[in-house]
């Protein structure tokens, strides 16, 4: 489904997000993407969409090369959901999830913004499924808690039914509780569908109860690779630095001046 | 990726725990240096004299003084606006096709005796002769006739503003860097913006008067041009400083940019989009009556006839409708915002 040939990402000043990484991701699997920050994970997971250009090696979905030749017909199969939910706060909760058809849309349709029945129709089942209200319909987006937003953000990556959704730290900005149910409604929308998703989180908990296979990157480097069963306590203290910052806790500052 | 190890060069220790004071001595000296050239550019326009003359004219107000050139001047044109004129006196005679059986609305007619120095031809003597005239009075004529001026004025602004919006919708386009298809688009865009917003209104009415003679096509264009200069800047601005994270997401899914404007851009930006509009609406009413006085119809090609005729209190009816007009403007765009912002 998803195939990351030997591809490395080096920016213009040599910084090297990703280094050398081969990934197979089958139909159908919730593969999670675990490291910390500039680990690489989000470096990794724009590359299925082309919305980062690796500068080595090729991205394949579901046997298509992407490039920029491809992309205007892979996207529209490539739902996306945002660590910032990324919508638009002041448009209301309907506009915001049927924003995520309007690739399948015709212009002159598009610009006053007529979506079909079916679209609405099927905007209202997703809403619905991801556990909302018919009054958050007209709401805008700002008026929502950021789980819930979420939850329309995850609506919307679902809207065209896309084979495969890619998740940037769904719930880096959520409380431990909205993040549990977010993610659980995440897996359980892709089981529904079959959907293929690639999701990157930092937390190892929840990736132990939500992912079907771990793999974990660390300074651009693919550190594990398998099932939550076999990332146990070691594997996860392996992907994180020494901690940096010690607190002082001898010498008041006060008294180093 | 980099600095994985605390950066060796940034300070530390208590040296580094240091909050800057909100200005310094620089700061002191700049400012006074602005103020010095305040001072000098001031005495290149007069400004002495204005204070001057302005406390003169406050002094004589208030009777400290028994005249002074300001107040004096300003209440001579006072005198002659006010009051103001409603009434129309039209002399029968000279009416074409006059049909005493169906007057105007509110019109009745009068009859009036005029002296009137006339030259005998028999003496070669001045005489003054009495002569009685009819003359048609209407009691809100002016008044009307002015509200119909000011009707015109009214769709001049709005037709202006309308070309505008539509002008610089596309303009916005391509002077927002961020949508501009290449750089070149772009800086052609914001040289055309920057050329549309330097030419002022009433120049341009000037040329376009040559080109589509005297009436209101030439005012509604000139306003038009200049506005578009003016909304093209600032659309373009909101544009690009719009949050780029819900664009994003749509360019993630393969939206066009057309589309990705009108879903992600637009509704971030409408409440501005339409602030501006109101104000371009508010400003060309306004200049709309300015761009009268060269010839582009409306109410200023009045204002302008009846100042070369000195007939001040007709002066005076048209200031006093500009006047309410621009309040009654002031009060609905407040409303208009306050509904859709």
């Amino acid at each position: 489904m998803l195939r990351f040939d030997s591809v490395g990402m080096r920016y213009a000043d040599d910084t090297v997000a990703l280094e050398t990484v081969t990934l197979h991701i089958p139909r159908g699997q919730f593969c999670v993407v675990l490291g910390s920050s500039g680990a690489g994970k989000s470096t990794l997971l724009r590359m299925a969409n082309g919305l980062v250009v690796p500068t080595r090696g090729a991205v394949h979905v579901d046997g298509v090369r992407v490039a920029a030749s491809t992309l205007a017909g892979l996207r529209p199969r490539i739902g996306m959901i945002h660590q910032q939910f990324n919508l638009v706060l002041r448009a209301s909760v309907a506009t915001n999830v049927l924003s995520g058809a309007l690739p399948a849309l015709p212009l002159w349709r598009a610009m006053p913004g007529l979506f079909p029945e079916a679209m609405r129709q099927r905007a209202c089942e997703l809403l619905e499924a991801v556990g909302l209200q018919p009054t958050h319909l007209a709401r805008r987006a700002s008026e929502l808690s950021g789980g819930q937003q979420q939850r329309v953000g995850i609506a919307r990556a679902f809207m065209l039914a896309p084979p495969l959704v890619l998740a940037d730290e769904p719930v880096a900005s959520l409380d431990p509780q909205a993040s549990r149910e977010v993610l659980m409604l995440l897996r359980q929308q892709a089981a529904e569908r079959g959907t293929t998703v690639l999701c990157s989180l930092h937390q190892v908990d929840l990736a132990r109860s939500f992912a079907d296979r771990i793999v974990a990157l660390r300074h651009g480097e693919l550190v594990f690779d398998g099932p939550p069963s076999r990332f146990d306590a070691a594997a996860a203290r392996a992907l994180y630095d020494e901690p940096r910052v010690r607190v002082a806790t001898a010498a008041p500052m006060r008294e180093a001046a | 990726m980099t600095a994985r190890t605390p950066n060796p060069l940034a300070p530390s220790g208590a040296a580094a725990w240091h909050i800057a004071p909100p200005f310094g001595a620089r700061g002191v000296v700049g400012l006074l240096l602005a103020l010095l050239l305040c001072f000098a550019a001031g005495q290149r326009v007069e400004m002495g004299r204005m204070f001057a003359l302005t406390g003169e004219g406050l002094m004589a107000a208030v009777g400290l003084r028994d005249s002074a050139q300001v107040s004096s001047g300003l209440a001579g044109i006072a005198r002659s606006m006010f009051p103001v004129q409603i009434s129309e006196r039209t002399e029968v005679a000279r009416i074409e096709g006059f049909d005493r059986a169906r007057l105007p609305f509110f019109a009745h007619i009068e009859t009036e005796t005029v002296h009137e120095p006339r030259l005998d031809p028999t003496t070669l003597q001045m005489t003054e002769s009495v002569v009685e005239r009819e003359v048609l009075v209407e009691p809100l004529g002016y008044a009307w006739h002015v509200l119909a001026k000011m009707v015109e004025t009214l769709e001049i602004a709005l037709w202006a503003t309308l070309l505008a919006v539509a002008m610089s919708l596309p303009l916005a386009w391509f002077s927002a860097r961020n949508y501009s298809p290449h750089r070149a688009t772009y800086h052609l865009a914001r040289g055309l913006v920057s050329l549309l917003r330097a030419v002022p209104e009433l120049v341009s009415a000037l040329l376009l008067v040559l080109a589509y003679g005297f009436g209101p096509i030439a005012g509604v264009l000139a306003l038009a041009l200049h506005a578009a200069g003016f909304l093209g800047k600032f659309y373009a601005e909101d544009i690009e400083t719009a949050d780029d994270k819900p664009q994003e997401a749509l360019r993630a899914i393969g939206a066009s940019p057309l589309k990705v404007m009108r879903f992600a851009v637009l509704p971030q930006v409408m409440p501005q989009f339409i602030a501006y509009t109101l104000y371009v609406l508010d400003r060309n009413v306004r200049m709309a009556t300015v761009v009268g006085l060269v010839g582009a119809g409306g109410i200023g090609q009045e204002l302008k006839g009846r100042y070369d005729m000195y007939n001040y209190s007709h002066v005076g009816t048209i200031l006093l409708a500009i006047f309410l007009t621009v309040f009654l403007l002031d009060q609905l765009a407040a409303r208009l915002r306050r509904r859709f912002a």
